[in-house]
């Protein structure tokens, strides 16, 4: 790996994430009230440090807060009483920071999906699978640094493909 | 073969299972069960199919399909099809 393509990988550590599956007939503009944010309607993340969400299908997302309260989870689900179903994933997924000038190439030899900053940008997400592991990833800013949520129980096997992988970078 | 889902965009035919004819209609009543469960039409030319987006946004979605050369005409969410 040269310098011109470097890749810098980090776990991300105390983070609070949560499954958020609204009811029938909720539109996302009442999940966005009741949480003081709009919601993608499609594969995308909107939020900050304090609470994102991350547009995982239609009527789900992906809730993540970097600073949780050990009740994290139950106050969401308190906000979101009658309008949606909440469960705690903290445990479920291990997410991984993934930045530097290579970070793009790196993510493009694992995910079918175009990377290309015309058309995945700060904000953007997609629910795929890159080396047969299933991911939910988002594009974080225009370093660009990504962030990669996967199965905790595949999170050795899938730092051993961004391993083997940036090598060939 | 890529697949247009409505809500993810172009994804690989990988990440989908496939159903099958998207015609068949759930019987009322005992009467046209085994046809409803067993018999499909294996047809030469545009279909409307489903898939499960398994390793995507997870939904069934109807696609519009010609079985001769996979060219997709379109896709909706399969919940909305059935409205």
């Amino acid at each position: 790996m040269s310098a011109a393509n470097s890749v810098v990988i980090t776990e991300q550590s105390g983070l609070g994430l949560a499954a958020v599956m609204s009811r029938k007939g909720v539109r996302p503009a009442a999940i966005g009230a009741a949480l003081g944010l709009a919601p993608s309607e499609g594969p995308g993340r909107v939020g900050d440090a304090r609470l994102a969400l991350i547009g995982t299908g239609p009527g789900t997302w992906l809730a993540l807060t970097e600073a949780p309260d050990p009740d994290w989870s139950l106050q969401l689900a308190h906000k979101l009483t009658g309008l949606a179903s909440v469960s705690d994933q903290s445990g479920g997924y291990m997410v991984f920071r993934i930045g530097g000038n290579g970070a793009r190439a790196l993510l493009q030899h694992g995910a079918f999906i175009d990377f290309h900053p015309d058309v995945f940008r700060q904000g953007s997400a997609a629910t795929t699978v890159i080396a047969h592991i299933g991911v939910i990833l988002w594009q974080r800013d225009d370093t660009p640094t990504f962030d990669v949520a996967t199965f905790r129980s595949y999170a050795h096997s899938f730092r051993r493909w961004v391993e083997t992988t940036a090598a060939a970078l | 073969m890529r697949i247009s889902c409505p809500y993810c965009g172009d994804r690989d035919a990988h990440e989908f299972v496939h159903r099958g004819d998207a015609a068949p209609r759930r019987p009322t009543s005992d009467d046209g069960f085994y046809d409803y469960v067993y018999l499909r039409d294996n047809i030469a030319g545009p279909m409307r199919e489903h898939w499960y987006h398994a390793q995507g946004c997870r939904n069934w979605i109807v696609v519009a399909r010609d079985t001769r050369n996979h060219q997709m005409s379109g896709a909706v969410l399969a919940r909305e099809a059935s409205r």
